[in-house]
């Protein structure tokens, strides 16, 4: 980006950035990621539900939901979209302890959202 | 050791003296071992937010394998990218907050303000969520020292240390000799004597305690609206 664009020019400009924002959007609605955070014996139930609650902005029962998925289950997706976010999703997992991997939707083995295979 | 309650302060409790020197130790230990196996060369700062390069390697370790795990548990040249992207960034955080909170409960020596002697600790609610992440290494690495693989163990365990602390013949050892080696409990195949299990085991309870209270009192503020995580 410079500064020396016209107002034609930055509005054609932002018709191209609307048009690569839709396509990234039906890309990333083709071609979704997940996140999935696996079971553990030692992390504790409510650290968790907290890491669930305080990092994605989950409602409680949301957050309890998924929780008991994991520990049920063994695992649970527990946040799906691009790759790259899901890739920030993975690493914050990992710096709260909890073991967590990413996966292409669709893949095999791979969990649809809100249930495990 | 009494439980984290939530004050104007932070989140606050009493623990003492050994149980503060105990896991701090455990927290260096943890904090060096993971500088020694995700390639973190000694000296190196590790503080708040400062990016350096680093060569990351595959942890052989199992307990620092489960702190820097595999990002996908199939495709491993996915793993190994994001291993090369993120390890050691994540490897130096962990780093930095357990030698945080191991300087909280115990200071090293000649600090101002030990606050040791039966004094308060007193986590605030901003450090509260690293203070956790450091005993979640700690009892993670802990855990995988104990042999503890499900949930059973977890619970034979927990079972084992209280009954330790009211009846302390030592009859651990002993207790399952006859036993095929199929029967043999995580603990036994990490060879660990009933001696070292139960103090391990007191360890790991303790930490679990500790954060068990803390995140009880966190969750609680956090839907209250006045946490700041």
């Amino acid at each position: 980006m410079n500064g020396q664009t016209t107002t034609h020019a930055t509005a054609v400009a932002a018709t191209e950035v609307e048009r690569e924002t839709e396509a990234a959007a039906v890309t990333a609605t083709a071609d979704p990621w997940v996140t999935i955070v696996w079971n553990d014996p030692v992390n504790l139930m409510s650290y968790v539900s907290y890491v669930f609650e305080s990092y994605f902005g989950y409602p409680p029962p949301k957050a309890q939901k998924l929780m008991m998925q994991v520990h049920h289950d063994g695992r649970a997706v527990v946040s799906s979209g691009p790759r790259e976010r899901m890739e920030v999703d993975v690493q914050a997992m990992h710096g709260f302890g909890l073991w967590a991997t990413l996966r292409q939707s669709g893949s095999s083995g791979g969990a649809s959202e809100g249930g495990a295979a | 050791m009494t439980p984290f309650r939530s004050a104007p302060a932070g989140y606050v409790a009493r623990w003492e003296d050994v149980e503060r020197e105990v896991l701090a130790r455990v927290a260096r230990d943890v904090a060096e071992l993971l500088r020694a196996e995700s390639g973190i060369e000694p000296g190196i700062e590790v503080g708040d937010g400062v990016a350096f390069t680093g060569v990351a390697r595959v942890p052989q370790d199992p307990a620092v394998q489960r702190l820097l795990p595999d990002a996908h548990d199939e495709d491993a040249d996915v793993a190994t990218e994001f291993r090369h992207l993120t390890q050691t960034d994540l490897a130096a955080r962990k780093v930095a907050r357990l030698l945080a909170f191991a300087d909280a409960i115990d200071p090293p020596d000649g600090s101002a303000d030990d606050p040791r002697d039966g004094a308060e600790i007193v986590v605030p609610r901003e450090s509260a969520q690293d203070f956790a992440g450091a005993l979640t290494d700690a009892r993670l690495v802990l855990g995988e020292r104990l042999g503890l693989v499900d949930d059973a163990d977890v619970e034979a365990l927990h079972d084992d240390v209280l009954a330790g602390l009211e009846d302390d013949v030592d009859d651990v050892d002993d207790a399952d000799d006859a036993d095929d080696a199929d029967d043999l409990a995580g603990w036994e195949r990490v060879g660990l004597s009933g001696p070292e299990r139960r103090y391990w085991g007191g360890v790991f309870v303790a930490a679990g305690f500790a954060q068990e209270s803390l995140v009880d009192e966190m969750l609680a503020d956090l839907r209250a609206g006045r946490s700041t995580p």
